[in-house]
């Protein structure tokens, strides 16, 4: 599935002059499979594209397609259908339950759209070492351990495209690099795509292009 | 797991309070209901004439004995009488003008033979089927109401001729013949009861019978209407005595007593009737207004779980589902009670001389059912509104 962005300009950013490479105010595709790295400094709208993407804000001017579909004319039956499973996204803020255990934040995804057993998410935490928190509500977890939970929790489902908007921001380098293997991992098992945005900070992965806001 | 993220942590205070008002009401609906129903049934089919319905005649007092005060009805009383809002229907109860006398006209029954006083009424105040309640010339037998009170008397002497009594059932079988004679001619008709009154004392026939002996065997002038039957509206009773006292109009006690009876108890439970439709109502407004209130303390969960891919569909059957059960358990215990209310409230009004139908009227139940689908289409509604508005 491939992104189209034309003429896109977010009410809150059309007072800020954008530059002929940026996503807003001109036309931009993400071709599917691609990996991409939006880098940009903060209140250049980084979590503005993540949730315009996924149909989430609606106050813009210019008109967003999946393929050949403008997405303003979506049902909700088809942003079901896409996010259970075209596009996974781990959010800003993580969008966790606070009051569930990581066990039940991971599920509560999972079974919706069922890839993996309760065993390859314990592996998956394992892998990211918290495993002991499987247990714990997410309310508790330090912020490193929560953006952690909620990258698992994006993996856990079939996806054409990730949208990762600063998601190690608060994990040191090692963690980061491992949760990086793991998303590369998935995208190529599926063939699939993502868009990482950061601020600045490429984290020496292996990434198709650089696209600027 | 998603009870536990949504109903987690949340204060069930106002939501028992809610079921404890709709179970309540539920049992008083359900119960009010019924009885309304069956004490307005009380009477119907014990009598051949509809429950309602009285006849009725002016008080006889010293100035009418002297002819100073008029005992017959005019057409404009009766007119205005008809117009009153309290009032179904009014019709004069027509009498014989000539010489009729009733005898018994079968080989299994003792000769029984007297001069009687007939009457016809309207069809609309007889609880018969119209096709057995006509008669026209050349028909085999005219079909009568007898009172009661003749059927006692025929018993009581057959009893003294010794031979066995006859039931209702027995008596619709025997034969019986009308002789209807003037000064200079004489005819017989064949006649059968086919049901009997308490609150008439004559024989009533059909109309066209009473209009055949008339035209052919009176030699007087049309004769005055001196009774009226009147219908009166369910539990308006009391209006309806009212003007009879007004108009000076008097019926017979047991009549007014059961009418009075019923319009009393009606009144009583349209009340409560009232009252139940209140509590359901304004219970159902506060479980409505929980679920809201619900959705809105998850308003996080749910636009997250939105995000992360559940159909919204799915919440709202959720919360749907959910409100629906908790209706569901409360119509169950309010029909339980409505039962256990049943047993003794039957016992109360038998003891008390009240003998209603204890069959379960398929109305209350209807209005359970009316009542758990309002319930439902708003739960519903409240849902997806509540829903959709953090899509």
């Amino acid at each position: 599935m491939n992104i189209r962005f034309e003429q896109v300009m977010p009410f809150p950013l059309s007072s800020i002059k954008h530059g002929e490479e940026s996503i807003w105010g001109n036309k931009v595709r993400f071709d599917s499979g691609e990996k991409v790295i939006i880098n940009a400094r903060s209140g250049k709208g980084k979590s503005t594209f993540t949730m315009t993407t996924l149909g989430l804000r609606h106050d813009y001017s210019g008109n967003v397609f999946y393929n050949d579909n403008d997405i303003r004319n979506m049902s909700y039956e088809d942003w079901t259908d896409i996010r259970q499973t075209k596009i996974s996204a781990v959010f800003q803020d993580l969008q966790l339950f606070p009051k569930l255990t990581v066990r039940e934040n991971l599920n509560l995804k999972n079974n919706l759209s069922p890839i993996y057993n309760e065993e390859e998410l314990r592996s998956l935490l394992n892998e990211l070492g918290i495993a002991d928190k499987w247990d714990q509500e997410c309310g508790i977890l330090s912020m490193g351990q929560q953006q952690r939970v909620a990258i698992i929790r994006a993996l856990a489902q079939p996806f054409e495209w990730i949208l990762l908007d600063e998601p190690f921001s608060h994990l040191d380098e090692e963690n980061t690099q491992k949760c990086l293997e793991m998303i590369h991992q998935r995208c190529d098992e599926q063939k699939a795509g993502f868009i990482l945005t950061t601020l600045g900070d490429d984290h020496g992965t292996d990434y198709d292009r650089e696209q600027k806001l | 797991m998603l009870k536990k993220l949504f109903f987690k942590n949340q204060d069930k205070k106002q939501l028992i309070i809610a079921m404890i008002g709709a179970f309540m009401g539920i049992t008083f609906l359900v119960t009010s209901i019924h009885y309304l129903i069956k004490v307005n049934e009380f009477g119907e089919g014990a009598d051949i004439l509809g429950p309602n319905t009285i006849i009725v005649q002016k008080k006889v007092s010293n100035s009418s004995s002297l002819n100073l005060t008029k005992t017959d009805f005019s057409e404009s009383e009766i007119q205005k009488m008809k117009n009153e809002p309290f009032i179904e229907d009014v019709q004069p109860v027509i009498s014989n003008n000539f010489d009729v006398s009733f005898e018994t006209a079968d080989p299994m029954v003792p000769r029984f033979r007297t001069d009687v006083f007939i009457q016809t009424i309207d069809p609309e105040f007889l609880d018969v089927k119209s096709d057995k309640w006509h008669w026209k010339e050349g028909d085999e037998f005219v079909p009568i109401v007898l009172p009661r009170d003749f059927l006692v008397m025929l018993n009581t002497f057959m009893s003294a001729q010794g031979i066995p009594q006859v039931s209702d059932d027995l008596a619709k079988d025997v034969k019986f013949k009308f002789t209807l004679k003037n000064d200079t001619d004489k005819e017989w008709a064949d006649a059968r009861i086919i049901g009997f009154t308490n609150e008439v004392a004559s024989i009533l026939v059909p109309e066209s019978f009473m209009k055949y002996g008339n035209d052919k065997y009176s030699t007087e002038k049309e004769k005055k209407i001196t009774q009226i039957m009147i219908a009166g509206k369910e539990s308006e009773f009391g209006r309806v005595e009212e003007m009879l006292n007004e108009r000076g109009l008097e019926s017979k006690n047991s009549q007014m007593v059961v009418g009075r009876l019923k319009s009393m108890v009606g009144t009583l439970f349209l009340v409560v009737l009232g009252i139940s439709v209140i509590a359901v109502f304004v219970s159902g407004l506060v479980l409505i207004q929980y679920m809201q209130l619900l959705i809105s303390r998850n308003a996080y969960e749910v636009r997250t779980l939105l995000r992360i891919g559940y159909p919204p569909k799915m919440l709202i059957n959720y919360f749907f589902m959910y409100f629906v059960k908790i209706f569901g358990i409360i119509a169950a215990s309010g029909i339980a009670v409505f039962f256990v209310f049943k047993f003794f409230l039957d016992e109360m009004f038998e003891s008390g001389g009240l003998y209603i139908d204890t069959t379960l009227s398929y109305q209350s139940i209807v209005s359970l059912i009316f009542a758990y689908f309002i319930f439902s289409f708003a739960s519903l509604r409240n849902a997806r509104k509540g829903i959709f508005k953090d899509y």
